[in-house]
């Protein structure tokens, strides 16, 4: 198969590929955090808050930029709040997010009958291809941003996603890095929705990640790694929906859902190489902290117990 | 001025309290064990006095400061009880360490030397250096355990609070974390060790404090194994076949 460069002529084409890229590239700056802090669904949940953003700006005639950056933040916050002061959980808390987000949407959007529920579906979906310069920059700028608050605050972030409880000890900002966490998510599923789709700026959040940690050792690898892999599954996703004439949004999704199933099943298999073979020298062994039975032991209750 | 100090301490969790009334002070320098059966107050009291748990009444000090004002943290090394289960993302023995350091440094900014220093020197102390690029979750438990203590360390403490260290861990692991602790505490360290059970770190300690059902029932010298437990060809068995234990390392 060739590649049929000139698609890149069409300035359309042009604008979605450096959004898919800029989008792939820090999305997973953020999402390393909320894998690790077994938050993966969070982007999504922001996301159908994000359509009750968008319906409110169709109702008051904002920009749904705007509206739907302050919603999320705002969303962001309750749900930090609830998750720290209360004894709700963080899913019941992402149930409510992904129940009341849709249903404000289609609510509010009803009300502003003139723009119809038709207009929200593209926010679902994205319109990588009818994205405007503007909307291009502010993608750009805003990932920039995100990225690079992540990348600088990456030992600090890490270490309140890993082990909150020893972070509060050692006298971190927990709380406010927890906010800054949750509020980076919001920007970056609300300037890039528009563009690329809810569905894809949430797993170009996690599969990114979750694909290179089948390999990597270090937490700084699994970050580069999976910023590396977000740019790489977001522009073959454009190219190979340009060749093929479908939606870019779906495209970019299934290449990465591939890749996470072909690295976990080539990791699976080299764990089991690596059994007999192993680069780091072996644990030492842990007594058992059992009395094994003297002799052959006959009968079902050979079976360790316990 | 005490490192460590409770006034009639209570902690209670929905209602019931599990810690009553406790008293405890720990001198800079002393090495202090917090000892008793599960389910006894022990770990529940440590969180207290490091901010984990909230205070129904009574007070809690460090260094001389109400812990609610106590902001000065890069003087408390914490070594909190090992869970079993393997995080999300991988994360480098180093890197584990490295958190230890963040105390000291301003957000946002790089490590400087001294930074780098400390965690290298914390890993080698705990006979982990060949193994600072090795992932955390290939490691075995009782070198996970070592990390812990060697992130506690990387933070440069003035008293170590160590929970259940030695759950889960082999003998060999347990003479040498005595050796490292018992090094901090000749160079000043203060340390509040939480353990039901006496091994070799217990041998170094000054003094022990024993809780039974919330309240203290001894303060003074450490209990000393007796019976079959002083043999020192003892198998310290655990038939977890009864099924009264919590979690897969026995602990609570």
């Amino acid at each position: 198969m060739t590649l049929d460069m000139s698609i890149f002529g069409f300035e359309f084409m042009q604008r979605a590929f450096i959004s898919a890229l800029a989008v792939g590239l820090c999305a997973p700056a953020v999402g390393v955090f909320l894998v690790q802090k077994r938050l993966a669904l969070i982007g999504d949940g922001l996301g159908h808050i994000a359509l009750t953003g968008v319906a409110i700006g169709f109702l008051t005639g904002g920009a749904p930029l705007w509206t739907t950056l302050a919603t999320t933040v705002a969303a962001s916050v309750v749900m930090e709040l609830l998750r720290s002061h209360s004894k709700t959980s963080g899913d019941v808390a992402l149930a409510m997010m992904f129940y009341g987000g849709i249903a404000g949407g289609v609510y509010l959007t009803g009300i502003a009958s003139d723009k119809g529920v038709a207009n929200l579906q593209q926010y679902l979906f994205g319109s990588l291809l009818t994205a405007g310069w503007d909307e291009v920059v502010t993608i750009a700028v805003g990932g920039a941003a995100v990225a690079l608050l992540m990348l600088v605050l990456r030992p600090w972030m890490s270490a309140i996603a890993t082990d909150e409880q020893y972070a509060r000890v050692a006298g971190l900002p927990v709380a406010g890095l927890n906010l800054m966490l949750l509020m980076t998510t919001a920007v970056v599923v609300s300037v890039s929705m528009r563009a690329v789709g809810l569905l894809l700026v949430s797993a170009l959040l996690v599969i990114p990640v979750v694909t290179v940690q089948q390999f990597t050792r270090s937490f700084r690898a699994t970050m580069y790694g999976g910023m590396a892999a977000g740019f790489l599954i977001a522009g073959a996703g454009v190219l190979a929906s340009a060749v093929q004439d479908v939606p870019p949004g779906a495209t970019i999704v299934l290449i990465g859902v591939a890749c996470f199933v072909a690295t976990a099943t080539a990791a699976a298999v080299v764990r089991r190489v690596r059994r007999t073979w192993r680069r780091h020298p072996p644990p030492e062994g842990e007594p058992l902290e059992v009395e094994l039975p003297a002799g052959p032991v006959d009968g079902p209750q050979a079976a360790p117990k316990g | 001025m005490p490192v460590i100090a409770t006034y009639d301490a209570t902690v209670s969790y929905g209602g019931r309290a599990v810690v009553r009334g406790v008293d405890l002070a720990v001198e800079p320098g002393e090495a202090v064990a917090l000892m008793g059966a599960n389910g006894s107050g022990k770990s529940t009291l440590v969180k207290a006095v490091v901010g984990l748990a909230p205070l129904a009444a009574g007070g809690i000090e460090l260094f001389g400061v109400p812990q609610r004002r106590f902001r000065n943290w890069k003087r408390v090394g914490y070594v909190p009880q090992r869970t079993g289960a393997a995080s999300g993302v991988p994360a480098t023995a180093a890197e584990v360490v490295a958190q230890g350091r963040l105390a000291h440094r301003f957000l946002g900014l790089p490590p400087n030397r001294s930074d780098r220093a400390a965690v290298t020197r914390s890993l080698d102390e705990v006979g982990l250096a060949d193994h600072a690029h090795c992932a955390v979750d290939t490691l075995s438990g009782g070198q996970q355990q070592r990390v812990l203590i060697a992130r506690a360390l990387a933070t440069e403490p003035d008293v170590l609070i160590m929970d259940e260290p030695t759950v889960g861990v082999d003998a060999a692991t347990q003479a040498a974390l005595a050796e490292v602790v018992a090094a901090r505490v000749d160079a000043g360290c203060a340390v509040l060790l939480v353990t039901h059970e006496l091994g070799p770190l217990t041998d170094r300690l000054d003094r022990a404090v024993v809780l039974a059902d919330g309240r203290v029932v001894h303060d003074g010298a450490p209990p000393r194994p007796v019976g079959e437990h002083a043999d020192p060809r003892h198998q310290h068995a655990h038939p977890h076949a009864n099924g009264d234990s919590d979690d897969f390392w026995g602990g609570k």
